[in-house]
């Protein structure tokens, strides 16, 4: 019996053995508590890990957010941002974006075609809790992520009986925004509704630097100069709905029930490029998408036992086309490409926790993910004139399986051990362990060692194994090993809260799977690269409350990621190695300040990137870098209290020093541009006034 | 209160200055005997160029385009002409064509309302034709009044690639999930015949002999189009008719045909770069230049002197890289050019 095996075998005495305990444990006396929090201020389930829990109160107040934005301010989470309503891929600690797993009420995000999550499309107003989960961390969550994970949720509302919020927002560039939540709450039973509709012709201007200069004529049509044209951010229009439905009871018994259901429709112009020179009419790219996602969820807690189930479904269509017209009028559009993408998605999970003690903590969980896609690249044959199909349709099973145990041998120190194993289609992953320490070195302050480490494993997207052209079914999976450790301080006074952490990582990825062009002329994935990955982790933040009047919260981040590549050269001029990976930042940085004065808030955002590399080189002779970044917004908000209801006014005003910048070569971004939102919740009977 | 928010607002400046804007022209000047490559750059991040290889000296200019013109040549340039003086550079995925002095570099002109462009091929001193990836049209232009003057349908064949001229007929390969070579009268700017070859012909050149020649990819396997084995043709473009065909083994994926100033020897990339004799009755048995390891991209032949220039793509991410040989196969000289170097051009004085 091989190590592997033996592990196997182990995960599935565990989780038979822990299974039947917590179904047992249905009968017995039970209590209603929010989640299960072992000891103190340092749970159990958390020994070890680093991760960044997301203020519950900026979710809330970024309504019109994304959460790549939410990302981007609050974690060292490098966000690649297309632009407004363009795609938003994350990078964690120097990884690609399918490196970073991402769950919604349990259920992976990850495109299983893809592997990597548009976070462009996730709303910050659909998301109650964020976590995210650095490194080793992010075993506990899912496999394969060797960068982090991510966890977004969505919880009941707080009030109880009828509440109503409704928020409409007008801003720069013809952008509409519209939000409402309706939810009704009792003690068993919880209920709300979520609808968002956002739209934007997105049409701004900028001085295009990447065109050549237009003349420029005086009065009697003599050329006197040169300019460089203003541009508009061309065919970049988007219109996203989403409708997210929930339902609670908890029964007299203990159990808890949930239902989520999310449904998003979006459509979406993908802009021109500013080195593009045809006009709206001739070309057009635009990307469409429909998703559905439900979850059920079933938890119970039973004194030392919490067990529960989630069952879950995931429809996605997507169609992406290119068209163009041959008239230049724009109304006899052909398409040149038509690219469609089906995914269904089944979704179980069952998970149990069993604190033998305050010192011993057991959990286990296995999920089951069944795939069904299907991708569909439309071109013209032409000797007969008809059009044929190229694209692939698979089906792949996903299984993964956990297990932990997590020991407080005394009042500091704590231990973790844990295990997990994937299965995808007929193969598996080796075994992912991952070990953590975590240590009270000061009561004082709480000082607090933290310490992890882990081999991880990613296997191959259903695209790496099967797009055609180029799907390689040969790959093996990528490995990664990450070790951090990491100090953190809390300090509590009467008026005062500090805290601040610093987390050292380092890690390794093999077999890398990258995309390289065939001598055909289409592009492959292959198992070459090999990079490493290491850095720090800075965040601190403060809170102060001088007065009943006075308030205010700051908190600010700093990283340091190297990801370099350890690759074997591709040919003898090959200048990549040893050098830092594209479009990852070595320095990052970000801060946050809010200023509360009785009904009025101001909250100023600054944020960070160094300079982008383009190109696998680093060499900035033949492609620019994208020059450091530096952001600062600004929004000032009124609350007001009437008898019938609330309102709530802002006033958001984007880059705020009116700076030209890309992102992305050639994805010009906007200038200073403002938005303006009102939001009214009335007052029911029962009803806590609340605001956005 | 007024000196406190002052070291804010410094303090805010300071920390947020992006450099980001204008480029300044630079003068640039070689009236050599030169070589041109088009770099493609990367995908939808307008990053193409184009550099300039001085034969004699030796010596290459990168980015001489923006260097010259404070602009960025744009995204995907796909490759580049010389004719009557003047420098038609084809930027597939920005949808012009550039016209240059080749001396300074300088925009003299454009040519735009394209959709896809790939090639640009001169029938005459008052008549061009454009192929488009797209575009089930050939674009006819004026190049004395620089404007648009027809489109030729080419029907099914919505993918037209490079052209040679034959006479009063320009031929013209359909690359993508197609087999075919059309036949353009240049009289009419209609195209009057199809010659069906294997999968996907990549390229095309014309011998001393007045033969045509194309090169085929094969497809790929589980393509609904079809998979076979590459094949070199032989065509007589009088009879329109295929003389000889070279069957190469499947998975081989030969490209990049070209032919010396002479048209007596064609070459292509196969991994390796072969060279042939038009008269051969088969396929060379060992390459003139063995491959070093990576992929070859681009492939052309100096018509004076018979040097082979190949581009090497590397990992198409970072600066490309020129060997330049005899045309014997010694390595001469190599040099660094842009990202993804696809295309070459020769420059006359």
């Amino acid at each position: 019996m091989t190590i592997a095996s033996t592990i196997r075998t182990l995960l599935a005495a565990a989780l038979a053995a822990l299974l039947p305990a917590a179904a047992a444990a249905q009968h017995s006396e039970t209590i209603d508590i929010e989640g299960v929090e072992i000891v103190g201020h340092r749970p159990l389930k958390q020994i070890g890990i680093q991760s960044t829990k997301m203020d519950s109160l900026v979710l809330k107040e970024s309504i019109s957010l994304s959460v790549a934005d939410i990302l981007t301010q609050n974690t060292p989470v490098f966000i690649k941002s297309y632009g407004r309503g363009s795609m938003a891929t994350a990078s964690m600690r120097g990884t690609a974006p399918s490196h970073t797993k991402v769950t919604w009420n349990g259920m992976s995000l990850n495109s299983p075609m893809l592997g990597m999550v548009d976070f462009s499309y996730i709303p910050a107003y659909l998301v109650d809790d964020a976590e995210l989960y650095h490194g080793a961390g992010s075993v506990g969550v899912s496999g394969g992520g060797l960068g982090g994970a991510v966890t977004l949720s969505t919880r009941p509302a707080d009030e109880h009986g009828l509440s109503l919020r409704y928020v409409q927002g007008i801003g720069s560039f013809s952008t509409y925004d519209e939000f409402l939540r309706a939810s009704y709450g009792n003690d068993r039973w919880k209920a709300s509704t979520r609808i968002l509709y956002s739209s934007s012709d997105n049409d701004f201007r900028y001085t295009n630097y990447h065109k050549i200069k237009q003349p420029v004529y005086d009065a009697e049509g003599n050329v006197v100069g040169s300019r460089y044209v203003e541009d508009r951010n061309r065919s970049a229009d988007f219109a996203d709905f989403h409708i997210l439905q929930e339902a609670y009871h908890n029964t007299r018994s203990g159990h808890r029930i949930g239902l989520a259901a999310w449904y998003m429709s979006s459509h979406r112009g993908i802009p021109k490029i500013s080195a593009d020179y045809r006009d709206d009419s001739s070309t057009r790219t635009r990307q469409n998408e429909n998703t559905l996602r439900a979850v059920v969820s079933w938890e119970k807690i039973s004194g030392s036992f919490k067990a529960g189930a989630r069952a879950g479904y995931t429809y996605t269509d997507m169609l992406y086309t290119y068209s163009y017209d041959l008239t230049g009028t724009g109304e006899q559009m052909r398409e040149g490409i038509h690219s469609q993408s089906y995914v269904n998605s089944l979704f179980a999970k069952a998970d149990i926790e069993y604190a033998l003690s305050d010192k011993w903590l057991f959990t286990a969980d296995i999920a089951l993910n069944q795939h069904f896609v299907q991708s569909i690249d439309r071109s013209v044959i032409v000797q007969d004139g008809s059009s044929a199909v190229i694209g692939y349709k698979e089906a792949r099973a996903e299984v993964s399986a956990y297990a932990s145990i997590r020991y407080k041998p005394t009042e500091r120190i704590g231990l973790a051990a844990c295990v997990r194993d994937d299965m995808y289609g007929d193969s598996f992953t080796p075994p992912v362990p991952a070990l953590y320490v975590d240590a009270l070195l000061s009561k004082r302050g709480e000082l607090t060692l933290k310490g992890s480490v882990t081999r991880n494993y990613r296997y191959p997207t259903l695209n790496d194994l099967y797009f055609m052209p180029g799907g390689n079914p040969d790959l093996r999976p990528e490995k990664g090993i990450s070790y951090d450790a990491g100090l953190s301080t809390h300090v509590r006074r009467q008026r005062l809260d500090f805290s601040a952490a610093a987390t050292w990582f380092d890690s390794y990825i093999d077999d890398w799977i990258l995309w390289r062009a065939t001598p055909k002329g289409f592009w492959t994935p292959l198992n070459i690269k090999q990079v490493h990955s290491y850095g720090i982790e800075l965040r601190a933040s403060l809170s102060v409350t001088w007065s009943q009047d006075w308030s205010l919260k700051a908190s600010g981040l700093y990283t340091v990621t190297h990801a370099v590549n350890h690759g074997d050269p591709v040919s003898v001029n090959d200048a990549s190695i040893g050098k830092q990976l594209p479009y990852i930042p070595v320095y990052s940085a970000s801060a946050t300040v809010r200023l509360d004065w009785r009904k009025w808030s101001i909250v100023y955002k600054w944020n960070h990137y160094s300079e982008r590399h383009t190109t696998s080189s680093n060499d900035l002779r033949i492609s620019d870098s994208v020059q450091p970044y530096y952001m600062s917004d600004l929004s000032l908000e009124r609350r007001i209290a009437t008898r019938p209801l609330d309102l709530s006014l802002r006033f958001d005003i984007r880059n705020l020093l009116d700076e030209e910048y890309e992102t992305v070569l050639s994805h010009p971004m906007p200038r200073m541009n403002f938005g303006f939102y009102i939001g009214i919740t009335p007052k029911f009977r029962n009803a806590a006034a609340g605001r956005y | 209160m007024r000196r406190p928010l002052a070291i804010l607002l410094s303090a805010l400046c300071a920390a947020s200055c992006m450099d980001f804007g204008a480029t300044e022209p630079e003068p640039i000047y070689d009236d050599s005997l030169g070589l041109f490559i088009t770099c493609e750059g990367n995908f939808m991040y307008g990053n193409a160029s184009l550099s300039y290889y001085n034969i004699e000296e030796r010596k290459v200019e990168n980015r001489v385009f923006r260097r010259a013109n404070g602009a960025d040549l744009g995204d995907v340039a796909q490759s580049m002409t010389i004719h009557d003086g003047r420098g038609y550079v084809v930027v597939n995925n920005s949808g012009i064509v550039f016209i240059i002095d080749p001396d300074t570099f300088v925009i003299t002109g454009t040519i735009e309302g394209l959709t896809s462009p790939r090639y640009i091929h001169f029938v005459d001193d008052g008549k061009a034709y454009i192929s488009d990836l797209y575009d089930p049209r050939i674009t006819v232009y004026d190049p004395r009044t620089g404007s648009i003057v027809g489109h030729i349908e080419t029907g099914d064949h919505p993918s037209t690639e490079q052209m040679v001229q034959w006479g009063d007929y320009v031929f013209t390969n359909c690359w993508s999930y197609d087999n075919s070579i059309l036949v353009i009268d240049t009289r009419t700017d209609t195209v009057v015949d199809r010659i069906e070859v294997g999968i996907q012909p990549t390229s095309m050149v014309v011998d001393r002999n007045g033969k045509l020649w194309t090169i085929t990819d094969g497809g790929f396997p589980t393509s609904p189009y079809g998979c076979e084995a590459p094949s070199l043709y032989r065509i007589d473009p009088a009879t329109r008719r295929i003389e000889r065909r070279f069957t190469f083994f499947e998975g081989d994926s030969p490209s990049e045909l070209a032919i010396d100033g002479e048209g007596g020897r064609i070459y292509f990339i196969n991994k390796d770069i072969w060279a042939m004799d038009v008269t051969a009755e088969n396929l060379p048995a060992k390459p003139i230049v063995q491959n070093t390891g990576t992929i070859y991209y681009g492939l052309a032949v100096d018509p004076l002197s018979g040097d082979i220039y190949v581009a090497d793509a590397i990992d198409y991410q970072q600066p490309g890289v020129v060997y330049r040989y005899s045309s014997e196969g010694v390595e001469i000289d190599s040099f660094e050019v842009g990202i993804t170097p696809g295309a070459f051009c020769f420059k006359r004085p």
